[in-house]
């Protein structure tokens, strides 16, 4: 190969590649959402109820938008690493992030500079509200004598469910709080989780847990624990039984919830798109039996009625955690 | 004889074989741990039947947990947190050229300590988990302690600065959120730090980084291959080894599965308290440290037993004895069944599989664990530099893959450089983690504890299983000395 042919086809090599560059670039113009693999960020850990909710609605995504959706769990500081890590993602619709309850939480309690405001909202699938639970053998036929015995014997009665500050520790505050009952006449036992607490609850150890119905679901089918009440504005399907706390007479209502969304300034024909797919989802019979299998609540609100209620969650508990000053 | 027919046809077989073998890796792959090993395997399982999926699980988490000690015995990077004890003599040995020979010792140990496990998790579910019931605050507070004595016992005789590495490790353990107030400590505003300096990264930097630095420091050493002769894999060589200490075998065992049965505790502090507990029980005990064959069966022996004991809550009363097991109970709910009370009666035959499946995942851990040893130690051929870089390698990319995070690369890089100015300057490592374990569970218990009962410590020595706990933490500690004072007050007339 003399040199001058050599020349040719560096420079056609070069002209070639060059024209790649620009025809890539030019393409996004054109470019139909999604393309390339989008990522959910889940801010807890892989195994737990919130992460089987978002890879299941992995799977359905990627066959709704023939695009694969991965699961990426960013754990930590009671779920502010992983909202934060959502929140400052590249708003191109290629990140999105399964917020929990806790997004409301994580200002007031300072744990980070995190709220609402910094996320635009696709749907949300789900609401888990707090019970009121006992061991059978508890002396409490209802939750009326439960409050009443706790006016009477204030500091004697424990309470369980989670850490201190939150969901379900925040539920008892706001139920004793409508209730007229100082929250500091019980006592609350921090645990890492439902399973501990139940533990706690079946051992003895602590009196009341505020648990969903569904964390304790064996227990309470077993009969080894009872349910008072449930703080959501309807009864529980699956527990019919159990009076919510406005039959009873308190004005309250509190549980955790889950839902999709996306870094604040993401294109508003992306987000139709993941709101269009996840209605479809949502729709699904196979969305509900997941749902009913696994003990989770199917509540559905998209865009605008979301971003209401995640708003509103935030005063209301920003108000209960300055109340009692964690 | 129906559950074994189902157990052997090839849609259960051949996923469960391909578990295991999946098991091995994320297993040896420090930064991928039996929980992780599971967190990947449920989504798949969704989509087979529920005894596959239990199959895929329990062979996965078997073997992860035995595979964690290979990299333990040849690198000295724990594989999952379970094998922090397997650095002390397996490493030993491996140094002198016997890492094969540990690691048979340690699969074979590993099998029958699963074995023990599963054998009670069969015949006394129901009342051990009864007990487990009335394990609170306080009973665990002990029992942290007591893993925490373990210092004294792991720090090679140089006690002082044992305790010196100890009170760092819980000093470290106390970042991040407070367990009783919710408010953060010593995070400096850092996000990564609220949930405190993670484990793992800390764990791999200790060990592997810091081998390496030293390695680094002496470059003569660097060329030559790290074993001389092949690591050579003998089951038969093993077993007079075995039965020689069948007493340390078994009292491991129902050490790691009564831990492992406790909601609170796991199978690597299981592990810790099985190793201290032999070599306060054995009759060498100046050898453990330095390449001791019961110092290798006793955390082996004990940690397969703690994922059996894992079981005995998770099936009783559907309350997890381990992260592993959490993600099986959702699982379980998942291929609609419900483990609490009520299983044994509605779905016995379920029970019976997951029983059967346990006892043939820790005979069918004998191959899987031998083939991991081979392609493992085929690393170890290659001249030592060479091996340095995959342990980078390892070092990062575990650090990473836990939380998907950079930060704990640069934690993983900071504890491999206290770790190598530690040993230089003789400061045992092993107090430094179990400070790091057990400074929580202490922390917690006795806080949450104080929280339950006002304020009052009386309640920490009356309650009878906690009284019975700080008794034999006492005599552990005081017991050999006051009994020498008798001895030699009695001798002089």
């Amino acid at each position: 190969m003399s040199k001058r042919v050599l020349i040719v086809v560096v420079v056609a090599i070069l002209l070639l590649v060059m024209s790649g560059i620009v025809w890539a670039r030019g393409a996004p113009e054109e470019e139909v959402y999604p393309d390339r693999t989008v990522t959910i960020v889940v801010p807890w850990a892989a195994g737990g109820g919130t992460d089987r909710v978002a890879r299941f609605w992995a799977d359905e995504f990627q066959r709704e938008l023939d695009t694969p959706f991965v699961v990426e769990n960013r754990t930590g500081g009671s779920g502010a690493v992983g909202h934060s890590a959502g929140a400052t993602a590249a708003a191109d619709g290629y990140t999105i992030t399964m917020v929990t309850f806790e997004l409301a939480t994580l200002e007031s309690m300072g744990l980070a500079d995190l709220t609402y405001a910094d996320f635009e909202y696709l749907l949300q699938m789900n609401e888990d509200a707090a019970g009121v639970i006992v061991r059978s053998d508890a002396p409490w036929e209802s939750l009326d004598e439960l409050l009443e015995d706790i006016r009477n014997n204030p500091g004697q009665i424990t309470f369980s469910g989670t850490a201190v500050g939150g969901v379900w520790d925040l539920a008892r505050v706001g139920m004793l709080l409508e209730a007229g009952i100082d929250p500091d006449d019980t006592t609350w036992i921090p645990s890492e989780g439902a399973a501990p607490a139940i533990t706690d609850l079946l051992g003895g150890h602590v009196d009341v847990i505020t648990n969903s119905l569904p964390e304790a679901q064996s227990q309470l089918e077993a009969g080894d624990l009872r349910a008072l009440a449930v703080m959501s504005d309807e009864r529980n399907p699956t527990f019919p039984d159990v009076p919510t706390l406005k039959e009873l007479g308190i004005d309250w209502s509190g549980g955790t919830w889950r839902g999709f969304s996306v870094p604040v300034g993401t294109p508003d024909a992306v987000k139709q798109v993941l709101i269009e797919a996840g209605q479809r989802i949502a729709d699904s019979q196979r969305f509900r039996d997941f749902m009913d299998d696994a003990g989770f609540g199917i509540r559905l609100r998209l865009g605008e009625d979301y971003a209401e209620f995640v708003e509103e969650e935030h005063y209301t508990w920003q108000t209960i955690i300055r109340e009692v000053g964690f | 004889m129906d559950v074994v027919v189902q157990l052997l046809h090839p849609s259960v077989l051949v996923p469960w074989m391909l578990a295991m073998l999946f098991g091995i890796f994320a297993g040896a792959t420090p930064g991928l741990t039996a929980t992780m090993a599971t967190a990947l395997i449920v989504p798949i399982s969704y989509y087979m039947s529920p005894v596959a999926g239990l199959a895929m699980i329990i062979g996965a988490t078997f073997t992860a947990i035995f595979a964690g000690d290979i990299p333990a015995t040849f690198l000295r990077i724990p594989g999952t947190p379970a094998s922090s004890a397997a650095i002390l003599d397996g490493f030993e040995m491996n140094r002198r050229g016997k890492g094969g020979f540990a690691l048979t010792l340690d699969l074979l140990c590993s099998s029958i300590g699963g074995l023990i496990g599963v054998a009670i998790l069969i015949m006394v579910a129901p009342p051990l988990a009864r007990i487990a019931l009335r394990f609170s605050s306080a009973e665990y507070f002990w029992l942290g302690l007591f893993g925490l004595s373990m210092s004294a016992v792991v720090s090679k005789g140089n006690t002082f600065r044992g305790i010196i590495a100890a009170a760092f490790g819980l000093l470290i353990s106390t970042v991040g959120m407070d367990v009783t107030t919710g408010h953060p400590r010593f995070t400096f505003g850092q996000l990564e730090l609220l949930s405190g300096v993670g484990f793992i990264p800390a764990m791999i930097g200790l060990f592997g980084l810091s081998e390496v630095l030293k390695l680094a420091s002496d470059p003569a050493t660097l060329n030559v291959p790290s074993i001389t002769q092949s690591a050579k894999i003998s089951l038969l060589g093993a077993l007079p080894a075995i039965w020689r200490h069948k007493i340390t075998v078994i009292r491991s065992a129902l050490i790691g599965t009564f831990t492992g049965s406790l909601p609170g505790a796991g199978a690597d502090i299981a592990a810790w308290v099985a190793y201290g507990v032999s070599k306060k029980a054995s009759r060498e005990p100046e050898k453990f440290g330095s390449g001791s064959e019961e110092g290798v069966i006793a955390p082996t022996s004990a940690n397969n037993a703690g994922l059996a004991g894992a079981w005995i809550p998770a099936l009783v009363f559907g309350i997890p004895g381990d992260a592993v097991t959490a993600i099986v109970v959702g699982a379980m709910l998942m291929y609609g069944l419900r483990p609490g009370p009520l299983i044994f009666e509605q779905s016995r035959e379920i029970v019976d599989s997951i029983f059967m499946i346990a006892v043939v995942t820790q005979i069918l851990l004998i191959g899987a664990g031998l083939l991991g040893i081979r392609a493992f130690s085929r690393i170890l051929r290659l001249p030592r530099n060479a091996v340095m870089v995959i342990v980078l390698l390892f070092s990062a990319v575990g650090s990473f893959a836990l939380e998907n995070s950079f930060f704990d690369i640069y934690v993983m890089i900071a504890f491999g450089i206290i770790g190598f100015y530690m040993e230089k300057n003789d400061v045992p490592l092993p107090p430094l983690i179990l400070g790091l374990i057990l400074g929580p569970m202490v922390e917690r218990n006795l806080r949450v504890g104080l929280v339950r009962t006002h304020g009052d410590f009386l309640p920490f020595f009356t309650r009878p299983i906690s009284a019975v706990l700080a008794a034999a933490l006492f005599i552990t500690l005081f017991g050999g000395p006051i009994w020498n004072l008798i001895k030699g007050r009695l001798k002089q007339p």
